[in-house]
């Protein structure tokens, strides 16, 4: 089974699974206003505006 | 997803109906997040009811444009607590809820109960039939995998969900025990059906799913002992990868393609064709640890092992958590070849505390033990 359990193609594992993105990807200019890396503030805004919170967990590698 | 998907102004709309939260699991900050969540796969996205942190939905794997928007719009409705309006659609809401909380088994119950009360072109069908497919394998169900995936190819036929459905086929196919009565003849089946998912024009599916899928490929030629086989696919896998970069509109979206690259190239045994995009990378994205670490990699693989460790060099100032580990080990693999067993140990004992340091749930015991077995082993003879 190749899929789905933490790949790391990066450091030349022959396995695959989600594309990497790039340490940069974080800087790209975005759609949607994100959030980095701060559970708590994102968790708080959430709540204040009533929204539910969408999370995309991710790695750069 | 991070360099395409969001950066699309299709979902430009869905801006005010969430609070948006990008986590980097290697981030220490986000560790006991990850850990709650039970992240094992990336990218996961989920959508939480902020009044009590509960897991609406939870979905594994990358999605394109389209199946995003309509993920987010399903979640939407859901977070909002409106009654589900048919069988299929409470049983789906529940399973989503059980999903989010790890419960597999009976999460897995609740997706096969929508699937079987889903009347003809139920729009969530192709995410019912992706999640459920994600679980039967981790709760070891590879028979009831394979079974699930024949049932819904003939429903999913030209959707971009097919190129998951079949490819998870073919990887329960593969996963049956090997003495299995219909084995050969399910995965030669799914082959088929994975194959026919990737044939031109394509059925729009995302980059990642499409990769994958020539990966299973790959592993299925060789279940059959056809290296030749493995090899063409190995091709194509490369050849479809370059095509993606060569459309990439940016640096950062030419990069996503750097890991599944080096991959391909190295299951050609090729590593050199590697070097002059990783080059590229590493120019583009200067802080970026990943195209000197995946160099290390390539220039190990050829035996330029000076090169390998400059390329080790720039990478470790770069790179923290528990991705250090991974380049910690392949530095030891480079000082080793260089015959330098007190480097390659010294490594290996960096990359063990490395790995003791982490937080839970960036913490690996497996990793820690496969460390210290290997610092417990006598030192490697050099490769050269």
């Amino acid at each position: 089974m190749n899929r789905h359990r933490w790949t790391a193609p990066a450091l030349g594992l022959l396995v695959a699974g989600a594309l990497a993105a790039p340490a940069a990807a974080a800087d790209i200019e975005k759609a949607l206003p994100f959030v980095a890396d701060d559970y708590g503030k994102a968790l708080a805004e959430a709540r204040s505006q009533k929204l539910p919170l969408f999370i995309e967990a991710w790695a750069p590698w | 997803m991070r360099a395409f998907v969001f950066t699309d102004p299709a979902l430009t709309s869905r801006a005010g109906q969430f609070v948006w939260l990008e986590m980097n699991v290697d981030d220490e900050r986000n560790a006991a997040h990850r850990e709650r969540l039970s992240v094992e796969a990336l990218p996961t996205f989920f959508v939480l009811d902020a009044t009590d942190e509960s897991v609406v939905m939870r979905r594994e794997d990358g999605m394109t444009v389209a199946e995003m928007d309509a993920f987010l719009e399903e979640a939407g409705r859901a977070a909002s607590g409106k009654g589900a309006s048919s069988p299929a659609e409470a049983a789906l809401l529940r399973a989503d809820r059980l999903n989010g909380e790890r419960k597999k088994a009976e999460a897995a119950a609740a997706y096969r109960e929508a699937l079987d009360q889903a009347p003809p072109g139920w729009p969530p069908y192709g995410r019912a039939v992706v999640a459920l497919l994600f679980l039967h394998p981790s709760l070891n169900e590879e028979a009831k995998c394979l079974a699930l995936a024949r049932e819904a190819l003939p429903r999913l036929t030209g959707s971009p969900a097919s190129v998951m459905v079949a490819r998870s086929g073919l990887d329960c196919a593969l996963g049956l025990p090997k003495d299995e009565a219909g084995r050969v003849a399910a995965v030669a089946e799914m082959e088929a059906a994975t194959r026919k998912t990737l044939a031109p024009p394509g059925v729009g599916a995302a980059a990642d799913d499409v990769s994958s899928s020539y990966l299973s490929l790959i592993q299925a030629r060789k279940a059959a002992g056809d290296a030749a086989g493995a090899t063409r696919d190995a091709e194509a896998w490369a050849a479809f990868l370059e095509a993606q970069a060569a459309a990439a509109k940016t640096p950062e979206q030419r990069a996503v393609f750097d890991s599944h690259r080096l991959s391909a190239y190295l299951e050609l045994k090729q590593p050199e064709r590697a070097v002059p995009m990783l080059e590229q990378s590493e120019a583009d994205l200067p802080g970026d640890y990943n195209p000197p670490a995946r160099l290390a990699v390539a220039w190990f693989e050829m035996k330029k092992l000076d090169e390998a460790l400059a390329a080790s060099n720039r990478a470790l100032p770069k790179v923290a958590g528990p991705r250090r580990i991974q380049v910690l080990q392949r530095r030891s693999d480079i000082f080793a070849a260089r015959g330098d067993a007190a480097a390659a140990r010294e490594a290996l004992a960096q990359a063990l505390a490395c790995a003791e340091s982490l937080p839970p749930g960036q913490r690996s015991e497996r990793t820690i033990q496969a460390l210290k077995k290997r610092l417990e082993a006598p030192p490697a003879k050099p490769e050269r």
